[in-house]
């Protein structure tokens, strides 16, 4: 057998027993094909340096090279509802002014004064026109110039386009992008096939029902990471187990910027032979921070059903009625499986019907050693109704749990189990004298698929 | 609880809706948010401008002249203009459905 032939069969191991696939094909409804795709080109086994993660330079990089390069979400259309509504959307050392400008326009502005320089938006807000705070140089929410005062002392800039500088926009999934580069690719393109895999699930008709973010002491990557493998269940979340397949679950790579876990829920991991599907379904629905309802109380199991059937069909119902429309394609997995997504670079995304989660994981300004970890629910509402007002965001101080949000529920419990690791890892690497980490090769796999995409851009 | 001259019905406002009226002397707004009263000084503690008019958003009111976003509930400033907060009056309903604001 060839070297390379051996290679390959290291990187096709796969945890005994039951996988994903196999519980597809025990859906009593049409299985879509998104959700048969199953793929994951090996990528190597060797260690990555810590550098990636804590040195100063590669933080440089990214800040030239990674950024400035790829499309990046800012904020949901429902955050700016009318026009002249902004947000201000900060990467690293730079600041942009995210601002609707029609009905379904919006455009990208550099937030910087053309006069000294000043951010022209200290806030998220509403304008009639951009007016610089410091000697009122003015603007219309379309970047055309509008004046300044003592125009008889400015002359010289008759002759200069003094227009508001702009980043590209697009729009996906109700979600606002912008991209630095103008010879940047579509947004399609980039997304791709994200649209496609979503299609059962109307992003652009959700609305924001939380937005909670704290700052975390580890690179954006490390938080990042942590959402990206459910290899960790087993020492980070142990009670869990019980209903969570972590070791079932499937990891693919689609393209440069799209991968994907799945993660079966419904089933005990394959680390514990012994749990009941009374356990799988009190544990479920009292701990999982996902499901329609967030309590056992008055939940029974029906003889001959399993846990996974019987909590999916309750989600069938529930969710039904939040949305005012049957769910009778939804596939069991669909209804209750940990489907999460991840667009390069720094955002993630869950499939699901309702209260699906998004994670975005910022470089915290300019500092390569912390990072904004922020999480989104986006909830679904009855069909014919008015859309509901977007969550403010609440920003939790650094001393403050993520369990002292109680608008992300059974999440935060779980996020404060996530959150004991993402700071020491960050610590732990800075101390490192092996100064390398070593992945899975499987369950690992869609880390290390990110950084060869980091790789392609740096290298450019 | 004084009121002001005119009695001001509470079902005269309608949500996100910024209302001012002179009340012993004191400018003060009296604004409407996700259903409840809220009354502050009408005067932005960054350059003083009034905030009449200012959008309100999810208990936020905004300036209209530089953007300071206020906490209704607190009174509190985001962002960088200003850290001074706006005070707040206590608002109640009287028997007839009046907005009474109550001065210390």
């Amino acid at each position: 057998m060839s070297e390379l032939i051996k290679v390959k069969q290291q990187g096709e191991a796969r945890c005994e027993g039951l996988s994903y696939q196999d519980l597809l094909d025990e859906e009593t409804v049409e299985v879509p094909a998104y959700l048969r795709e199953n793929t994951n080109p090996y990528m190597g086994d060797e260690d990555i340096d810590v550098a990636r993660w804590v040195g100063r330079d590669f933080h440089e990089q990214e800040k030239k090279k990674l950024w400035p390069k790829v499309w990046q979400m800012t904020c949901r259309e429902e955050d700016i509802p009318e026009v002249g509504d902004h947000h201000v959307y900060e990467i690293v050392d730079q600041s942009i002014i995210v601002t609707r400008t029609g009905e379904n326009e919006f455009k990208a502005f550099i937030n910087s004064c053309l006069h000294r320089g000043r951010i022209l938006r200290d806030n998220d807000g509403h304008a009639e026109e951009f007016v610089c705070p410091f000697h009122g140089a003015t603007w219309d929410i379309h970047g055309n110039f509008k004046g300044i005062p003592c125009k008889w002392d400015f002359s010289h800039l008759d002759q200069k386009d003094m227009s508001l500088p702009q980043v590209k926009t697009g729009i996906w999934g109700g979600f606002i992008f912008i991209n630095f580069d103008d010879n940047c690719v579509a947004l399609e393109d980039y997304l791709s096939p994200l649209p496609e895999h979503f299609a059962r699930f109307p992003l652009h008709d959700y609305y924001k029902g939380a937005h909670v973010e704290r700052v975390v002491n580890c690179n954006w990557k490390v938080g990042a990471e942590a959402f990206m493998e459910s290899f960790h269940t087993l020492e980070t979340h142990s009670e869990i187990l019980t209903f969570t397949g972590d070791a079932n679950s499937q990891y693919d790579t689609f393209g440069d910027h799209v991968s994907r876990s799945v993660t079966p829920m419904g089933i005990a991991s394959p680390h514990m032979p012994d749990v009941t599907a009374e356990d799988t379904m009190r544990d479920i629905l009292e701990l999982s921070g996902r499901m329609a309802t967030d309590s056992a109380e008055g939940h029974e199991m029906p003889e001959g059903l399993t846990a996974r059937t019987y909590v999916a069909e309750t989600n069938r119902e529930m969710f039904s009625d939040i949305i005012g429309e049957p769910l009778e394609d939804a596939t069991q997995s669909e209804l209750e499986d940990a489907i999460l997504y991840m667009l390069f670079p720094n955002t993630q995304i869950w499939t699901g019907y309702h209260g699906n989660i998004v994670y975005r994981f910022l470089p915290n300004g300019d500092d390569h050693n912390s990072c904004i970890f922020e999480t989104m629910i986006l909830m679904r509402y009855p069909k014919g109704t008015k859309k509901p007002d977007p969550a403010e965001k609440n920003t939790l101080r650094p001393d403050q749990a993520f369990s002292e949000a109680p608008e992300i529920g059974g999440l935060g419990p779980v996020f404060d189990q996530d959150d004991s690791n993402m700071a020491a890892v960050q610590k732990g690497m800075i101390a490192s004298r092996k100064g390398k980490v070593s992945l899975a090769s499987y369950q690992e796999s869609r880390i290390r698929h990110l950084h060869q995409s980091i790789d392609k851009y740096l290298n450019a | 609880m004084a009121t002001t001259d005119t009695l001001i019905l509470a079902t005269d406002i309608t949500d996100n809706q910024t209302v001012p009226v002179t009340l012993d002397g004191k400018n003060i707004l009296i604004c409407k948010a996700n259903g409840d009263f809220y009354a502050v000084d009408n005067m932005c503690t960054h350059q003083r401008a009034e905030l009449t008019g200012g959008r309100i958003r999810n208990c936020f009111l905004a300036c209209p002249l530089h953007g300071v976003r206020f906490d209704l509930r607190t009174g509190k400033p985001k962002g960088e203009l200003t850290r001074v907060p706006l005070k707040t009056y206590d608002v109640s309903l009287d028997d007839n459905g009046n907005l009474q604001i109550g001065l210390d």
